[in-house]
């Protein structure tokens, strides 16, 4: 009878704290490019060149991804591999990350740029840095910086 | 003749969708667990049918044809165990107008339509 219902009042006002507490924007929700490009370690390879520059040729691409992943340096880059890298681009990497608005490819010119998810990606990236040949992460850095 | 330009075509039973004659003209084998990827594979028996360079295999991109992943993870991906899938088929789709079948074995082959058989 003389119950006053102050842990319902307690329970009641925790509840609409927290409903007014801030979201953040729709658009920091919005992870699932991020997922889809990282999903891959050629596209993980490719995000982290567009660190360096916002523009790269496809055969330059290539020849870098290559490059890393044979453990050479560019000019001993064999066309073979670079061909089997080339192919796996044009055919199933770029147009991936075309889709998720991270890249355009102009396909005359066979030349990438960044586009509207990029910026999201490549912060995600460097969050993750580790996952990555440390060597290439530290060149990409340094020559952003300059 | 017609050229056919079709997305990708899954036949759960083995077959080709019509009465057309292929003759096979490349074929490649793809190690799953190796450095390259099926989609390199692919391109590369593409361009080995076609008599062309790997680079010169150009539009469409085979990712609008067919979906790659898809297939790795049918035939070639692991299971939730970490283990090697054991699924057996063949999965069949048309680039340009070549026939292109992968197989769970590993085996590409690609066909051109014979014109032999125009009744």
């Amino acid at each position: 009878m003389a119950g006053e219902p102050d842990p319902d009042e307690e329970a009641t006002s925790n509840v609409s704290a927290s409903t007014e507490k801030q979201l953040p924007p729709p658009a920091v929700l919005e992870i699932e490019p991020v997922y889809e490009a990282l999903g891959h370690s050629r596209r993980r390879y490719l995000c982290y060149t567009l660190l360096e520059d916002t523009e790269w040729s496809l055969t330059d691409l290539a020849t870098k991804i290559a490059a890393w992943e044979n453990d050479v340096s560019e000019h001993e880059v064999t066309e073979n591999q670079r061909d089997r890298v080339y192919v796996s681009l044009y055919h199933a990497h770029v147009p991936k990350l075309v889709d998720e608005s991270v890249i355009t490819f102009d396909e005359a010119t066979e030349t990438i740029t960044t586009a509207e998810h990029a910026e999201q990606v490549m912060t995600a990236l460097e969050g993750l840095g580790a996952s990555l040949d440390a060597n290439q992460e530290t060149h990409a850095r340094s020559e952003m910086d300059e | 003749m017609s050229k056919r330009t079709d997305d990708g075509i899954m036949n759960g039973d083995g077959s080709t969708s019509t009465d057309t004659h292929w003759s096979q003209l490349a074929q490649r084998h793809y190690e799953p667990n190796g450095q390259g990827e099926l989609t390199t594979a692919l391109v590369f028996a593409i361009a080995e049918a076609k008599g062309v360079s790997p680079p010169e295999v150009k539009s469409p991109p085979v990712y609008e044809s067919v979906d790659i992943p898809a297939i790795e993870d049918a035939f070639f991906g692991p299971d939730l165990a970490g283990d090697s899938r054991q699924g057996v088929g063949t999965v069949e789709f048309q680039y340009t107008n070549y026939l292109v079948k992968v197989r769970s074995d590993g085996w590409i082959q690609v066909y051109e339509p014979t014109e032999a058989d125009l009744s």
